[in-house]
């Protein structure tokens, strides 16, 4: 069994790609005076949470790598490096990508890694690279494990989950409306991830795909952008700070101060800490779900339409 | 890739993008009228019923009296971030006031306002 495998590293020789994709989309912008916002402070943070995340991988990406090859010296399985073991990998890692994004929306242990991407009130392609630094800590590779122990190498599981991430880049635009219907119906575009950036009521957890738009639609979380309920990009209580520290860290420090609160028994604790966003034992926060049926009791006429078919109205 | 190639590439790259943002007027702040505020004070919490709005001269925050207390509304770069006044410390400083609102998301904000404004400000921050 091959221990010896390489693949390049698609996201770092990507990086020429991104800066000319950025400064054609601000120029589009520019001259159309439509197609999205840019804003300087704003695009500074979310290219410096892109850079810090490269450099993070290059520091802790052995944890992951280490894991991965104890693993891969476990399993007696080998798919080997065909071009179809290479498709059949990024199909699958897609699917892996659906369910820890999903996660990632769900368990605030994860969501505190992930928040960061969502922080901006933009969405443009600078926005793709708002990236984590705090990924390692959620332990979210454990979900990668299955392919490694079927005898996909790590090497090319890395590999196929840098297409994935590189793929997702141009989807973070305004720029582009929708694409033709085929290409809509079977991959991520910017009408579905737009509809995942949103923070209104109607677009919260919803579209976790990363390249195949498929799996929302298998598993029940897809919702199409609604030209008559605009995208408001950002978090629901969106964060006061441009500081790359506080963008990176801030879920982490609620989720400390939560935990460690006086006054609450072991089972809160650990509700503050893996609960859905917006848990809180006293019931003085929203969560998604409150949140969707203040907005159905506000607006009863959007029961049944998508991303409402589902809630009921607060008690 | 060698590091410092990419080293060079990532510096030189965010510094041209952060270059022609700020040179084509992209780090300008929000300005806010009475009507823009009660919108994006809505935006934030779609809950609150809004009464009263008193926007800063310099129109960059606005104070929002609801039905459940006091918030500030300030510009955050071409957006709006909001907060209830409820946990929070407010002290004056040479250009107007600055709160701390003890969180480490939103530490705080300094508002800048005028010498007449300030003490206003300070009183309908800080009375229940």
């Amino acid at each position: 069994m091959s221990n010896t495998i390489s693949y390049p590293d698609v996201t770092q020789y990507a990086v020429p790609f991104f800066i000319a994709a950025i400064l054609a989309e601000f120029l589009w912008i520019a001259i159309k005076g439509r197609g999205g916002r840019y804003e300087t402070r704003d695009s500074l943070t979310s290219l410096i949470m892109g850079a810090g995340s490269v450099a993070v991988g290059l520091v802790l990406g052995f944890i992951a790598w280490g894991f991965f090859m104890l693993l891969w010296r476990l399993t007696p399985l080998d798919m080997g490096t065909s071009i179809w073991a290479i498709v059949a990998c990024f199909v699958l890692d897609d699917l892996r990508y659906y369910w820890v994004h999903r996660f990632g929306h769900r368990v605030r242990w994860v969501w505190a890694s992930h928040v960061n991407h969502h922080s901006s009130q933009h969405y443009n392609l600078t926005t793709a690279l708002r990236q984590t630094w705090t990924d390692t800590f959620t332990f979210m590779m454990v979900v990668r494990a299955p392919l490694v122990l079927i005898g996909f190498h790590p090497a090319l599981v890395l590999f196929v989950g840098g297409i994935n991430l590189v793929y997702q880049f141009w989807i973070h635009t305004e720029a582009i409306g929708k694409m033709p219907r085929w290409f809509e119906a079977v991959m991520n575009t910017p009408s579905h991830h737009r509809a995942h950036h949103g923070r209104n009521p109607r677009y919260l957890d919803c579209n976790y795909a990363g390249v195949f738009i498929i799996w929302d639609k298998m598993f029940g979380t897809f919702v199409p952008e609604q030209e008559d309920d605009r995208v408001d990009y950002g978090l629901v209580h969106n964060i006061g700070s441009f500081n790359p520290l506080r963008v990176a860290f801030h879920e982490w420090v609620g989720i400390f101060r939560d935990v460690t609160q006086p006054g609450i028994t072991l089972k809160q604790r650990l509700l503050y800490a893996f609960a859905p966003p917006g848990y809180s034992h006293d019931g003085s926060r929203d969560t998604s779900a409150t949140i969707k049926a203040k907005h159905l009791a506000r607006n009863p006429q959007d029961r049944g339409t998508p991303g409402f078919e589902q809630h009921s109205d607060p008690a | 890739m060698p590091l410092e190639i990419l080293l060079i590439m990532v510096v030189s790259g965010v510094s041209l993008v952060i270059l022609i943002l700020h040179l084509s007027g992209r780090s300008a702040q929000t300005v806010l009228s009475p009507e823009d505020a009660r919108s994006a004070w809505h935006r934030h919490f779609p809950d609150d019923d809004v009464r009263q709005i008193l926007v800063a001269e310099n129109t960059h925050a606005a104070l929002v009296q609801t039905d459940t207390g006091t918030g500030l509304l300030w510009s955050f770069g071409a957006d709006t971030v909001a907060r209830h006044l409820i946990d929070f410390d407010v002290m004056e400083t040479p250009k107007g006031l600055r709160l701390d609102f003890h969180d480490f998301g939103t530490p705080g904000v300094s508002l800048t306002l005028a010498p007449p404004e300030r003490a206003r400000w300070q009183q309908l921050m800080t009375s229940p």
